[in-house]
Formats: structure tokens, sequence, C-alpha cells
């Protein structure tokens, strides 16, 4: 009885090995706030740690920015250019920090999280994924530019080289 | 345009004007061409229309809005800098083509002034298109730039660099005037050259682009003139520091120049290519 639990044992011990291998690392931001206003560039960094007890494989961190309003369309390639890192293999233990700038280009509400899959030969396509927590990101309007201001001079200067070039025209074809 | 220069160099109209230079002489004529009797106030008028649109959509739009102030403003004097020089360079690629087509270029080579006064004065005029654009250009950045010091900083910027490129742009377009066998050559071939000029600066400027992408934007006479504009305006960086970046249009003057006046005694004839008769 006593053999039987022993291979039970090492039969669930040896399943166990391949889980710890596949663990996947943590994922945080440094920030799990940010207030900014439309058009600021600001920085979050994700540490990505290997917490299992093997190496991971190689990985890949992508960048992806969700809107929280129905209303607000997101184009998360005008929010960075630089959206996904590769990573290393991390030994058990390590971590590293990506570094993500980032500018506000839409006003509202939104969460940024990052994502980590898996990379290797014989990993990519397979996962599992690791998601990091949402970091919030309220980002209030602004209006840099006075659009007042500037309509009687995008209106009068053309009006005023229109009237100019027309009696020109005029006066050249009289005197013709 | 002929008519004029030969009464008033020819018959010699008073003391004064025979004293002038010929290039002057060309200059004011082609100006008097181009302003009273030409298409130049047609095209200011577009090219205040096209400034107007810019200018709005870029204090209005709500996707735009978010740009700095410096930004807008260098978003606008950049698209005044590139079509106030495109419009040079179309009227100085029309310059002795478009005479040789109409069948005025014979007259015009009879008259007392030599040839190169007669390009000086066509380059002169065509850079007169030039002068008028950045002069309308000046209520946009205004409208734009107040509020924040920048909208002294961005003219002088607009009208150095500006006239800088439009001078070697001139200067190229003339010189391709002149040995091109059609007026049609001579458009065509100097707006593909302005085309391909301009088109690595719209290029995604997040893109990475080592040290190949930087020899490339310092040989490109276009790109490094507006990269030198962004780099002050926007960048804040001192007027000194990319400097560099004006060794290109500085050597497509001379070089452009330099060769349309020493060679404007054997390329300036009644036919246009370089094999011609």
């Amino acid at each position: 009885m006593r053999a039987r639990w022993a291979l039970v044992a090492g039969v669930l011990a040896a399943l166990a090995i391949p889980a710890a291998a596949a663990a996947t690392p943590d994922v945080t931001f440094d920030q799990d706030k940010v207030a900014v206003v439309l058009g600021d560039k600001f920085t979050l960094q994700t540490r990505v740690t290997n917490s299992g007890r093997a190496p991971t494989d190689l990985l890949l961190a992508h960048l992806n920015v969700a809107s929280l309003t129905s209303d607000v369309y997101v184009d998360p390639e005008d929010w960075s250019s630089r959206r996904t890192q590769e990573l290393g293999p991390l030994a058990p233990g390590e971590s590293t920090t990506l570094t993500w700038d980032i500018q506000a280009v839409n006003a509202g509400r939104f969460d940024i999280y990052v994502v980590v899959l898996p990379n290797g030969a014989a990993s990519a396509g397979h996962g599992p994924l690791t998601v990091s927590p949402p970091a919030y990101v309220r980002v209030a309007g602004r209006r840099t530019l006075d659009a007042g201001g500037a309509l009687p001079v995008v209106v009068v200067v053309p009006v005023l080289l229109g009237l100019a070039a027309g009696v020109s025209r005029f006066r050249l074809r009289r005197g013709a | 345009m002929i008519a004029a220069v030969h009464e008033r160099v020819g018959a010699g109209e008073n003391a004064t004007r025979a004293r002038e230079p010929g290039w002057w002489l060309v200059a004011g004529q082609e100006c008097r061409d181009l302003w009273v009797s030409g298409r130049g106030p047609v095209l200011i008028f577009a090219f205040s229309v096209l400034l107007s649109v810019i200018t709005y959509l870029t204090a209005t739009n709500q996707v735009l809005n978010f740009l700095e102030q410096r930004e807008a403003v260098n978003l606008t004097l950049q698209v005044a800098v590139a079509v106030g020089v495109l419009v040079t360079l179309v009227v100085s690629a029309d310059a002795v083509s478009g005479e040789r087509e109409r069948g005025t270029l014979e007259s015009l080579l009879l008259t007392p002034v030599s040839r190169r006064g007669i390009v000086l004065g066509k380059l002169a005029a065509a850079l007169s298109l030039w002068f008028a654009a950045f002069v309308v250009a000046v209520p946009y950045v205004w409208v734009l730039g107040r509020g924040v010091s920048v909208v002294v900083p961005a003219l002088a910027l607009g009208l150095g660099v500006g006239t800088l490129l439009a001078l070697a742009l001139a200067a190229l377009g003339l010189l391709l005037s002149t040995v091109s066998s059609s007026n049609k050559v001579s458009l065509a071939v100097s707006l593909f050259l302005l085309l391909a000029l301009f088109a690595p600066t719209q290029l995604p400027t997040g893109a990475p682009q080592g040290w190949i992408g930087d020899v490339l934007v310092r040989v490109n006479p276009v790109a490094a003139a507006l990269h030198y504009v962004s780099a002050v305006l926007v960048n804040g960086r001192g007027w000194t520091r990319d400097l560099s970046y004006l060794i290109s249009p500085v050597v497509l003057v001379l070089l452009a120049g330099g060769v349309l006046v020493a060679a404007a005694p054997r390329i300036v004839r009644l036919h246009g290519g370089v094999s011609g008769s």
C-alpha cells in the first residue's frame, strides 16, 4: 500500500514538473492610475518577473489600449509607436523592466495593459498568455488653439487675395 | 516681356535706366509679367486658400487639437515653405523652356542683355513668388503662434530656411529649363524631383532611422532644411546646434547656381537639350 502511494506521489510529482516549467511570468505596472491632459506624453513601466521554478522561454510583450467608453475609438498605434518588445528567457526569480513611451491622443477613460506571450521555437503560438493588471488612464480634453481667433484670418486673407487677383484680371481684360 | 526689354535697353529709355544692370531690367519686366498679367496673383490666392484650410483644421480639428502650439506653428510653416518653394520651382522651370516654346526666346536673346543677366533676372523674378508666399504666410503663423514666444523665431526661420530652399530649387528649375528639350519635360522633371525630395519628409518621425536614415535626411536638401526648422522650433534646440543640416541646401545653391551662371552663355539658346545645336 505504501509503495502504491509512493508511485502515485511520484506520478503527481512528475506531472507537476512540466507545470512548473510552464509557469508564466508575472507582469505588473509601476502605476495603476494615470491622469493626463490630451496630447501629454507619459511613460509606463512594466516589471516582468519569473516567479516560477524553471526558466521561461523567449517572451514577447505587447502593449494595448482599450477605451472604457463606447464613443471613443482608440487606435493603439497612435498612442505608442513601439508597442511590442522582445524579452530573453528569464531565469527563476529573475525580473526585467520594460519602458513604454505613450502619448494620450484621445480624451476619455482608458485601460492600458500588457500581454506577455511565449515566443520560443516550440512555445510560440501555444500560450499561455500572461496579462498584466490594467493601468487606468484618465485623459482630460483641452483646447490649445483659439479657433475663433483663427477664423477671421483664414477667411479674410484668401478673400482679399482673391479680390486682388480678380480685379487684376478684370483690368487686364478691359485694357486688352 | 521681350518688346519691353528691347524698348528699355535697346532704345535707351533714359540715361538712368541705361545704367541699370541687365539682370535688373529682366527681373523687373519678368515680375511685371508674373504679377500684372501672369499667374502670380492666382497662384498666391490658391496658396492662401491652402494655408487657410491647414490653419483652420489645425485650430479646430479635435484630433489635431492636442498638438502643442509650437507643433501647430511648425506644421503650418512647413506647409508654407513646401508649397511656396513648389510654386517658385514651377515658375522657374517654365522660365527658359516656356519662352523657347512660345517663340519669344529669340527676341530676348537679341536684346543687349547678357545671357547671365537673363537667367539672373528670371531667377530673381521666380524668387519674388516665394517672398510673396512668405508674406501671405505671416498672418497664419501669427494667429497660431501668438501667446507663446514662437512667432518671431518661426518667421525668421521660415524666411531664412525658406529663402535658401527657394533659391536652391529655383536655380535647379532654371537649370533644368535651359537644358530641357521641351517645356513639358522641364516641368515634369522638376515636379518629379520636388516630389522625390519631399517624400522622405512624410515618413513617420517615430520610425527608427539609424545612421543611414540620418545620412539620407542630411543629403536631401528639402528634408534637411525642414528637419532644421523642426529641431529649432519644436525641440527647442539652439540655432547653431543643427546648423550642419543646412549644408546640403547651401551646396545645392552653390552647385545649381554656379553651373547656371557659369554655363549660361552656352546653355541659354534657342534649342534645348544637351545635344541640341
